[in-house]
């Protein structure tokens, strides 16, 4: 209670405020409703389905900015009922022309490109809140940031981020074996050194835009460590269990983007060089790499299509074997076990980074088509991994009812070879989405 | 006698004809028209009422400011209502010698994006206006011509038809002919009628309410769009105006779209 007083306090003190509806300074006040519905995966009848009361409060003055945003949220999640608070946005700040600085819970996508940006490495997400808006499993970070504009087409970001968050994926829901067991989170310890440092130098010249960028810290996209393997001897056929856990590793990414429109078209690209460090030894850090996507937009006879080619190339990848057990006795046999699961837990961990080869290729495409005057939206993605052989498709239909009401309708669709990550995740996050919203 | 004085009406006819033709040249016409709004440097809050051809209504009210920076002019708009729109900012560079440029900022995205702009023929936002109608007509995309003089609300108007000059400019502004309806004393333009690609007509503008401005233009607080082929209508009224927009031009920068 005392909690929900707060968060309507907070976004109720624009309403007292003197709103002036111009540029300069207003106050806004808004939300949404919304049910959702997932369901009819392989695993589960219902796989997410929530309501949600999202609350926005928003104040722009000459000097001063603060934005508010807390969703209350009931469902059922993978077959656990839940009822919590998030804060999304909640953060203030100083603005003028030139300098902004703002402190506080925020979102902060960086990149030129769609869906996958190389260089978007500042917020998490939860990858497992499944909505008709793929934007909707993005989630803010407690941090500080400065706004620098040189002039009106060159401007200087700067975050500092002294707690990391982790990305949520939900391992422990996939079917891999029985013998693994996720769940655990290691976190680096709250200290200045663990803390994240970005910067990106932006430029919107006329004709092109593009930017330099710069992150230290460790990656909400994290890996996997395996913790331990647990035997219980009293079992009647006992069964090694595998512990893992969501570790992060640190790494340093310079990245740049551009976006150059010619004509009708618009050219898209990203790329990053990711430097890693004790990618050999540990098992939960990634090998250096460079991710890169190169995209193309445009529209045909009304309909916007989105092309990439999405790239990750590994110069230090060396492949791994599948180890061999030396003999039968039980000394050589337990050696093996163990090689076995460090084996298996390095190719996961490839898998999820990307680097199962040296050349990593995936190609993507959106089509996007409005109907009946914008008030229909029909939109379909599709991607294909070339190299690990995994294949998505999100179909998805939108309709604006009346100004503030919306539907969605949809479905995800992820498959792949044996064991690759969409052979684990398809039984799971496969299904239709149906969803109501009403804002106001 | 008779032939003499004859001779000397049909010369005075074709002398008074070409001086006429001569001041009253359809491009200047269109030019004047164009610049007698007051679209350089302004700010205003605006209304669009979207009517389906059963008088079903949607709103959409929007904050738009502009101002001249150099060659360009820079425009921004800003959606405020509905909740489902609210938060979109949309940034155009109209430049007056290259291709303009667009950025658009959508809340749910969380970042600012360049888009094409070039599409002036557009729907603007689900309505019958295009996005063309947004910002001041490129004298240089048509050729003109005078048609006929007509009285338009008890006002003498020259009657002018505009063409698009290139197969590139028909394609980006949707339509095969423009008719327009303008002042002959003021300039101001009080109906537009467009035809489609097959030479039918399409829709009708219809530009009313101006009021006097600083500086001697004028401004129009209400216009309308009546689709003739669907019987759809979109009306754009102006709430508020405020001429000599004094937003910096660091307000107009894409990095600012998200405040």
């Amino acid at each position: 209670m005392k909690k929900f007083a707060i968060a309507a306090l907070l976004l109720l003190t624009p309403l007292l405020m003197n709103a002036q509806e111009n540029f300069r300074e207003r106050a806004e006040f808004s939300g949404y409703v919304r049910g959702s519905f997932q369901g009819f995966s392989k695993n589960y009848d219902l796989s997410n389905v929530f309501a949600q009361f999202a609350l926005k409060g928003k104040y722009s003055g000459k000097h001063t900015i603060f934005n508010a945003e807390v969703w209350f949220l009931g469902g059922h999640h993978f077959g656990e009922f839940y009822n919590r608070l998030e804060i999304m946005d909640a953060y203030a700040g100083y603005v003028s022309d030139k300098f902004d600085f703002l402190a506080g819970n925020q979102i902060v996508k960086w990149g030129r490109t769609d869906g996958f940006s190389p260089t978007d490495n500042i917020s998490p997400r939860d990858y497992f809140f499944l909505t008709s808006d793929i934007d909707d499993q993005l989630r803010a970070n407690l941090m500080a940031r400065i706004k620098y504009r040189f002039n009106p087409y060159i401007d200087l970001d700067i975050i500092a981020i002294p707690f990391y968050k982790q990305s949520n994926y939900r391992f422990d829901l996939f079917d891999m074996g029985g013998m693994a067991k996720f769940g655990e989170e290691t976190n680096p310890e709250f200290s200045f050194s663990n803390a994240t440092l970005a910067g990106r130098l932006n430029f919107e010249l006329p004709g092109a835009g593009f930017s330099l960028s710069y992150f230290r810290g460790f990656d909400p996209y994290h890996g996997f460590n395996l913790k331990g393997i647990e035997l219980d001897i009293n079992a009647p056929n006992p069964m090694p269990t595998i512990n893992y856990s969501s570790t992060p590793y640190r790494k340093q990414t310079i990245g740049a983007d551009f976006a150059i429109p010619s004509g009708s078209w618009i050219f898209r690209g990203e790329a990053a060089w990711n430097i890693t460090k004790g990618g050999d030894d540990s098992l939960f850090i990634p090998l250096p790499s460079l991710a890169y996507v190169a995209a193309v937009e445009k529209e045909f006879w009304g309909v916007m299509g989105i092309f990439q080619y999405i790239g990750r190339y590994t110069p230090s990848y060396k492949p791994i074997f599948e180890p061999q057990p030396a003999g039968t006795d039980p000394d050589q046999m337990l050696l093996y076990m163990g090689e076995m699961v460090e084996y298996q837990t390095r190719l996961f961990n490839r898998k999820i980074f990307g680097q199962q080869k040296r050349s990593n290729h995936a190609f993507a495409l959106t089509a996007r088509r409005s109907f009946a005057y914008d008030t229909i939206t029909a939109e379909l993605t599709a991607y294909y991994n070339i190299t690990s052989k995994e294949f998505l498709l999100r179909p998805k239909l939108s309709w604006t009812i009346a100004d503030n009401l919306s539907m969605a309708i949809g479905g995800h669709i992820m498959t792949g070879e044996k064991e690759s990550l969409y052979d684990y995740s398809g039984p799971v996050m496969n299904g239709l989405f149906l969803e109501l919203k009403a804002s106001f | 006698m008779k032939r003499v004085f004859k001779y000397f009406n049909t010369l005075t006819i074709i002398l008074v004809t070409s001086s006429f033709a001569a001041s009253q040249n359809p491009r200047e016409i269109s030019k004047k028209s164009a610049d007698a709004i007051a679209l350089g440097s302004m700010e205003m809050t605006t209304t669009l009422k979207i009517f389906d051809a059963k008088g079903n209504a949607r709103s959409r009210t929007l904050n738009m400011a502009s101002r001249k920076f150099g060659d360009v002019t820079k425009m921004m708009m800003k959606f405020t209502d509905p909740a489902d729109v609210k938060g979109t900012s949309i940034l155009i560079y109209d430049y007056e010698e290259r291709a303009d440029e667009m950025w658009i900022y959508m809340p749910a995205l969380k970042k600012t994006r360049r888009v094409v702009s070039n599409e002036r023929g557009k729907n603007f936002m689900g309505s019958e206006f295009t996005n063309a109608d947004m910002s001041k007509p490129n004298i240089e995309d048509f050729d003109y011509k005078i048609i006929s003089s007509e009285n338009i609300n008890g006002r003498a108007c020259h009657v002018i038809e505009a063409t698009p000059v290139s197969q590139e400019s028909l394609q980006s502004n949707g339509f095969s002919k423009k008719v327009s309806y303008i002042d002959k004393e003021n300039y101001l333009c009080y109906k537009i009628e467009y035809y489609d690609l097959k030479g039918k007509i399409l829709k009708t503008q219809t530009i009313g309410d101006y009021r006097p401005v600083e500086g001697g233009s004028y401004f129009y607080y209400e216009m309308e769009m009546k689709n003739e082929q669907n019987g759809r209508k979109s009306v754009l009224k102006t709430e508020k105006f405020k001429p000599q927009s004094q937003m910096t031009e660091a307000q107009f920068s894409p990095s600012n779209l998200d405040k």
